[in-house]
């Protein structure tokens, strides 16, 4: 156990150095290995290299999150080898926020990226197949953005405007 | 006959939930898949933002309807990470039994409504039963059998009832009699061997490209079980083993179910040994009055204005009956949490469709999307 | 006595008119023609009723069983143990309006599934129940038999078609498919019956039989060849893809409502009683009994339908127990492997009558 931890910490402090400059801050929290916030155009470039050197095969999550002047995408890989989960965040400018796509290095990724698509109107570049999942083909909004608001049914007007 | 697009759903007995199967195929071979879901897509992370953090009890239950302990327990342990409050032990422990008992219930469901879809018509209603009788269990201590509003931040709400533990180890004694029936009357049919083994290959390396996980996973023989790997709850007291199976195909996922279900009663019978020996608090003392009740407590905006609301984020992994399912909260100086994202391993799961249903017949679709063990309530949201 | 139900009706019919005679003169010089075909419609609903009849107490007897090794009690509301519960179902669909897809080849459709009834509903006329009981004797009663059973596929197929829908053509065809591929194996399985007897009469099999035992023992194999090509015919599990609800929702009955699928269910089991009628009558001995309850009234037909309900128990039973087989290999089944037995059954047969298996019915002698 101390073994994979001591092995893990010097495999960070390699990735560090390889990826100076792209990776803007490390942190922690207990229950994650780290915590990476990296620039966005290099996030194919890492991941390629998390997947292929450092045994992180498994894309478990890929998550959007919607701040009102920028939008986050949260990227939780899993190495079976170190049996934890490396978080990777970047952030885009809240106008036509787009980022390479990680579905080429990971299938798995690939409707985790149509969902933040979906949902909050991230684009994501090289994607094969970027159309909705969760709401109908055709639909105009991307519901989960702060700017869509859901309103609680005594102050919806009679004639809802989301239609 | 020439390729043709077939529409399996929306409305379609071997569905179970509401999602759309678009197979190409020509004559009885599949040649190209494209699942369509979000019909039951009800904003659920959309509507946690709006609510306090117990009142979001009521929305997990309702994401996998299934399973729904096992969705309250992934929120609750990321918004407990996320508002720094401890669980105590016993109610780690009887989380623990409401674990195992739902992947009990969920997996007999899964066994009825799987063999059905083959022809075999009599387990299911065998293994209806026995879920009854475990929902009657849920029923005395959580008091619903299906959408059970249970746990709370910071534990659970109320300890179980006097007379539990026994009532519980009779009904454990009975399903672990009633596995071998069920056993029996798949394992030694030909037709059933017949029609279940080679079908639905997905090997150990597609399938974690793809992300899948769950006994999906475990039966192309990777040993990976969150609760060995990355134990959570009260999991690294427990003894148990992980069920996996090499072959890859639908025959492997059923036997690692039915092997799930029998670590499943021998980590209740475990479970029960603590708790009746080591009464304590099920719920903690130091959770933030904020996190609510319909009502506000009184005094709220003082209470605000002196502590303020905390800032943190939250991330919990558990391993769900489908799979792996992920939950990630982000709270940002609110009584309601800014974001909450919920990763569903059924969503995965059907993801990777193509790779495991071209090249198959259409008389094999029922058996591989049953093997894979569907619940829209979860993939959706 | 009358030997059979013809002469038994015929014999009331005539006491009847004589009786009546002399109070309606215009009647009294053609009494024998009236006599006659009188006789024949009374004898005909007397057939006809009691076919129907038994049909919906076999669905009755189905419901139950099932509901028993499935655990629970079947039906159990509409009169006594559910015994009036398909009279309900049948009430129902008999009210509901016909319709049909706007395009669906009307004439197919309407046609199709009512044909189907028609031609099972026939067989049942001239299958003796008992000795001399029976709607019409033919002497080629068992090849007729087969003929109006190997009906089916045709309507099966014109339905499915007629529908408009990529399911019903998908399960019309498996249907047929398999209803064809399973004909000739049910056929061989009859033929090396008719080498030992030598006839196609059903009530001379059934007589041979009383004679020298049922040919259930030295055609033990014909019997289970026999039986599992029934089971394929009637479409019953493990057989019935062609109807697989976790698939084709329902086959090539998709599109059919109304009363027109109250015909489609009747008819699937009428030819559930023909098999099992023919099951009994080729192999089990008919309506032929201990001496000890030969002397009970209508002892012939109750104890031919007792046996009749014990075979249609196990097919209850094997719906019950197993899975269903996929297409493919339920024709590699029928093709490859019942078949050759049919075939070495034959061989078998004819081994015993040439060892001197005692018949009486080739014409010249033997």
């Amino acid at each position: 156990m101390t073994d994979t931890r001591s092995i893990w910490d010097q495999l960070l402090v390699k990735v560090q150095e390889k990826f100076k400059s792209d990776i803007i801050s490390t942190s922690s929290r207990p229950g994650v290995l780290a915590i990476l916030k990296v620039r966005p155009e290099s996030i194919v470039k890492l991941c390629t290299f998390l997947r292929d050197t450092c045994t992180f095969k498994h894309c478990a999550m890929v998550a959007g999150v919607d701040w009102k002047d920028r939008v986050e995408v949260l990227y939780h890989l899993w190495s079976d080898a170190f049996k934890g989960y490396l978080e990777l965040t970047l952030d885009l400018p809240a106008e036509d926020p787009h980022v390479a796509s990680v579905a080429r290095v990971w299938p798995g990724a690939s409707w985790h990226e149509r969902e933040a698509w979906d949902l909050l109107g991230i684009r994501f570049d090289g994607h094969p197949d970027l159309r909705r999942v969760l709401m109908p083909e055709g639909y105009r909004f991307h519901p989960l953005k702060k700017s869509f608001e859901l309103r609680e049914p005594e102050e919806l007007e009679v004639k809802s405007r989301h239609v | 006959m020439s390729e043709l697009w077939v529409n399996m759903g929306p409305q379609h007995p071997m569905t179970h939930g509401l999602w759309n199967l678009r197979i190409k195929i020509d004559g009885e071979l599949v040649l190209d898949v494209d699942p369509e879901i979000g019909y039951l897509h009800r904003g659920i992370e959309k509507i946690c933002e709006y609510r306090r953090y117990n009142e979001v009890v009521t929305l997990m239950d309702r994401s996998c309807y299934v399973a729904g302990l096992a969705w309250e327990q992934l929120y609750f342990m990321a918004s407990e990470q996320a508002l720094g409050v401890e669980v105590p032990q016993r109610a780690e422990y009887i989380r623990v039994l409401c674990q195992e008992l739902q992947r009990l219930a969920s997996h007999l469901i899964w066994y009825g409504a799987w063999v059905q879809d083959l022809g075999l018509m009599t387990p299911f209603l065998y293994s209806v039963r026995d879920r009854d009788l475990i929902l009657d269990l849920f029923q005395s201590f959580t008091g619903a059998r299906m959408t059970y509003e249970y746990m709370r931040v910071g534990g659970v709400r109320n300890d179980v009832p006097v007379g539990f533990s026994d009532k519980c180890r009779k009904v454990m004694d009975w399903i672990e009699d009633r596995l071998k029936e069920y056993e029996a009357l798949c394992d030694r049919s030909d037709i059933f061997l017949k029609r279940t083994v080679g079908v639905g290959i997905l090997k150990a390396k597609d399938c974690i490209r793809n992300g899948v996980t769950g006994p999906m996973l475990r039966s192309a023989g990777v040993a990976r079980d969150l609760r060995r790997d990355r134990p959570y709850s009260a999991y690294p007291e427990l003894d148990f083993e992980v069920a996996i199976h090499d072959g890859a195909d639908a025959f492997g996922r059923y036997r690692v179910r039915m092997e799930e279900m029998r670590q499943s009663i021998h980590i209740v019978r475990q479970v029960l040994d603590w708790l009746d020996k080591k009464p304590g608090p099920v719920l903690a003392e130091n959770v933030p009055r904020f996190v609510g009740t319909p009502s506000p407590p009184p005094g709220l905006e003082l209470y605000v204005k002196r502590r303020g609301f905390p800032k943190g984020r939250g991330f919990s992994a558990m391993e769900e009956p489908h799979g792996e399912a992920l939950a990630y909260i982000i709270n940002e100086g609110a009584e309601h949490p800014y974001r909450a994202k919920l990763r569903s391993p059924v969503f995965v799961n059907i993801s990777a469709a193509k790779e495991y249903l071209v090249g198959y017949r259409v008389s094999d679709i029922p058996v591989i999307m049953g093997s894979v063990d569907v619940c829209l309530g979860e993939a959706d949201r | 006595m009358a030997q059979t139900l013809y002469q038994f009706v015929n014999m009331i019919v005539v006491y009847l008119l004589n009786w009546w005679g002399p109070y309606w003169p215009t009647l009294s010089p053609y009494g024998a023609f009236w006599a006659v075909w009188i006789s024949y419609v009374i004898v005909g609903l007397i057939v006809v009723l009691g076919s129907l009849f038994n049909v919906i107490v076999l669905i009755w007897w189905e419901r139950k069983l099932i509901g028993r090794f499935m655990d629970r009690r079947g039906a159990m509301h509409v009169g006594f143990a559910g015994i009036f519960q398909n009279f309900a179902d049948g009430f129902k669909l008999f009210r509901k309006q016909p319709f049909s897809p706007k395009d669906a080849d009307q004439v197919g459709y309407y046609f199709a599934p009512a044909a189907y009834m028609v031609v099972s509903l026939l067989i049942l006329g001239f299958l003796p129940i008992s000795f001399g009981f029976f709607g019409g004797s033919v002497p080629l009663s068992l090849l007729l038999a087969l003929a109006l059973f190997s009906f089916a596929p045709l309507f099966i197929f014109i339905a499915a078609w007629s529908s408009n829908n990529k399911y019903s053509l998908i399960g019309g065809m498996r249907t047929a498919a398999q209803l064809v591929a399973y004909e000739i194996p049910l056929l061989l399985a009859i033929v090396a019956v008719v080498a030992l007897t030598g006839t196609f009469d059903l009530s001379a099999i059934v007589q041979d039989q009383a004679n020298y035992g049922w040919f259930a023992v030295p055609l033990i194999l014909g019997l289970i060849v026999f039986f599992v090509a029934m089971l394929a015919e009637v479409e019953r599990i493990p057989f019935d893809l062609p109807e697989a609800e976790a698939e084709l929702v329902e086959g090539w009955n998709t599109e059919i409502g109304g009363m027109l699928f109250a015909f489609t269910m009747f008819t699937d089991y009428v030819r559930a009683l023909v098999g099992c009628y023919l099951i009994v009558l080729l192999f089990l001995g008919g309506w032929s009994m201990p001496a000890a309850i030969a002397s009970f009234p209508l002892a012939g037909i109750i104890w031919f339908q007792v046996k009749t309900y014990f075979v249609f128990s196990i097919f209850i039973w094997v719906r019950a127990a197993l899975p269903r087989v996929r297409t493919d290999q339920l024709l590699q089944v029928g093709w490859k492997r019942l078949l050759p037995l049919s075939m070495v059954n034959i061989v078998w047969a004819v081994a015993l009558v040439v060892l001197g298996w005692p018949h009486l019915h080739w014409p010249g002698g033997w």
